[in-house]
């Protein structure tokens, strides 16, 4: 399997997650929704699982979440990571539609101040990665 | 369309790749990211394999009763084969670190062992089942040519370790009934501690590769599997009241369990829960003792009617029951309905229901066991255990061989036997229910493997026969 030179970057152009990366780019978290049933599709890999409706409309959420879960890296596990570990990587469930969980980094916290379910909000971050010159805006939770 | 019916249309490679398993220095992942070998073929078959459980393309005329189930995933239809075969012989190769050698040459050894366990010779087994996965694991071919054989074999690429080396036995009972084989062997290997300093790729690259685990996950650092089991061991934490030191039992009693097995890779090593919970964080929550070991080696097992297995050498151990259950977010775990729960709530009912037994009967488990947390998930959604209550029943010596309530993985599994995706613990259930395992329980009569891989559990109930 061959990567491409700038992985761990997220391929912004890829057609599924495209929205999302654009939306990041303007500052805005967007989902995509089922037409059919209003609820959040998230992995977009396919049709509403919920109805089975196949129109997702990417419609722009609050930002605002829930620390679902998290874990404290402190191995580099690709090399990529080698400068930012310690970091916090973990999930959010979004205000709106709590089962979908957001991935993301934690931010502007200490690990031990976190708590499962403490409240926040998206900031919009640069990704950067060792060895990686480019970076991408990308939705970072801010525990309030 | 109903969720309760809708199969999730999962890419074909998550039923042929591996679920991760760690032992894990800093540079080991590096190498994930080189070459990793799947061909078109090998993702055709793992596509295959994925259709067998796929309830829709599943002939009604299969399907037992479906008990009412959560969202989030449901458990496969299967017919009863119930006391019909037995696994009539054992063998596992040798397990090591780093060792040189190919998957092939290790399978074919797990081979030559388990034939000889059985007293069977090479022409006696005519059927195979292995998976395609990695396009390395040893085939009809492989083995004729290993054992200088021209005969026919039956094939099933439904084998191998993981959920399949629970669920095999379903499918090798239809070919025995059916007359298709009279004799299977169920075969799997690996060489990743090998092929590792090879870079020849490794049990990350695969979640690497999968397009929205790449775009939106490994971007955020949400990556490999030792990530992934921490954050879902945070949420047990939260949701139950888990602690490290309930988590530290399992390592312990693996460890303990290995120290008492010959052919466990750390035999040598003894582990306190002192000196766990000494150990500085991997991914916090996680130890690198909460994650298993990357190994060479492997195992297998040969299949044949209850009616057969009496003629031949050992004590006969029947396949009592088979369940298998499917989640219906695949393997991205970060959006599973019940995200520190596993398929086995919806695997263990009809595996149990198909024995007439319940988890009360059960003398030795064996779980397919990456993380710590996979292995109390597990204990508790096979019902050992009230969901929940995992931490407290495995403190202290419950999971021991020597008079715990529930002894498990008795030959130290992944954590400390050796990261051979499971087919070694069914290998160790079935020398503990003849009386010849090496860290023995007193009077095993009934035994379990459970199978995982993330999307699927598999749960397989063997049973001494009288």
């Amino acid at each position: 399997m061959k990567f491409r030179d700038d992985f761990p970057l997220p391929d912004v152009d890829w057609p599924p997650t495209q929205p999302f990366w654009a939306g990041a780019a303007r500052g805005e978290l967007v989902l995509p929704r089922c037409d059919a049933c209003r609820r959040f599709v998230w992995y977009p890999d396919g049709a509403c699982r919920v109805c089975g409706g196949v129109k997702l409309t990417w419609t722009a959420v609050s930002g605002r979440g829930r620390l679902f879960s998290w874990s404290v890296v402190h191995r580099a596990f690709i090399p990529q990571l080698a400068d930012a570990v310690p970091y916090v990587t973990g999930l959010v469930a979004v205000d709106e539609d709590p089962a979908v969980r957001l991935v993301t980094r934690v931010v502007d916290a200490e690990p031990g101040r976190l708590r499962v379910d403490m409240p926040g909000r998206i900031v919009f971050r640069p990704l950067r990665f060792a060895g990686v010159t480019r970076t991408v805006p990308a939705p970072f939770f801010a525990p309030e | 369309m109903s969720s309760s019916s809708r199969p999730i249309r999962w890419p074909s490679f998550y039923f042929g790749t591996v679920v991760i398993l760690w032992e894990g220095s800093g540079a080991d992942c590096q190498s994930y990211f080189q070459s990793a070998p799947s061909s078109p073929t090998d993702r055709k078959l793992a596509h295959d394999r994925h259709r067998q459980f796929d309830p829709t393309t599943t002939p009604v005329a299969l399907c037992l009763r479906m008990p009412a189930s959560a969202d989030w995933g449901f458990p496969s239809p299967l017919e009863d084969v119930s006391g019909q075969i037995a696994i009539a012989g054992v063998g596992e190769a040798d397990h090591t670190k780093a060792s040189g050698r190919t998957p092939r040459q290790i399978a074919a050894q797990a081979v030559e062992r388990a034939l000889a366990d059985a007293g069977l010779a090479p022409e006696d087994v005519d059927g195979i089942m292995y998976t395609p996965f990695d396009g390395q694991q040893l085939t009809a071919d492989d083995y004729r040519a290993h054992f200088g054989t021209t005969h026919d074999m039956w094939v099933s690429t439904q084998g191998g370790g993981m959920v399949w080396a629970g669920s095999a036995p379903h499918e090798a009972a239809l070919a025995i009934r059916t007359g298709k084989a009279r004799a299977i062997v169920n075969v799997f290997s690996v060489a990743w501690a090998t092929q590792r300093a090879e870079m020849m790729g490794g049990p990350g690259e695969v979640h690497a590769a999968e397009l929205f685990k790449q775009n939106l996950e490994v971007p955020f650092g949400w990556f490999p599997q030792p990530v992934y089991f921490a954050t879902i061991a945070r949420r047990h934490m939260h949701e139950y009241g888990t602690t490290p030191e309930q988590l530290g039992a399992i390592a312990v009693a693996c460890r303990r369990h290995a120290n008492l097995t010959p052919a466990a890779v750390m035999r040598e090593k003894p582990l306190s829960l002192a000196q766990y919970l000494a150990s500085p964080p991997l991914c916090d929550p996680f130890r690198k003792e909460d994650c298993c070991l990357i190994s060479d080696g492997g195992g297998a097992y040969v299949m044949t009617s209850v009616e057969r297995a009496r003629d031949l050498r050992k004590p006969v151990v029947e396949v009592a029951g088979v369940g298998v259950g499917n989640s219906r977010t695949g393997a991205y775990w970060s959006q599973q309905g019940d995200f520190t729960a596993t398929p086995q709530v919806f695997a263990a009912p009809g595996a149990f229901r198909m024995a007439g037994l319940t988890p009360a009967d059960v003398d030795v488990l064996a779980c397919y066991d990456p993380f710590t947390i996979v292995s109390l998930m597990q204990i508790e959604d096979i019902g050992f255990c009230a969901k929940g209550e995992g931490g407290p029943f495995v403190e202290g010596t419950t999971l021991h061989f020597d008079g715990g309530r529930l002894p498990y993985n008795t030959h130290g599994g992944m954590l400390s036997h050796a990261y051979v995706l499971g087919i070694a613990h069914v290998v160790e259930i079935v020398r503990q229910l003849r009386g010849e395992a090496a860290a023995q329980v007193k009077d095993a009569e009934v035994g379990i493997y459970g199978g995982y891989t993330g999307p699927q559990a598999s749960t397989l109930i063997l049973r001494r026969a009288t």
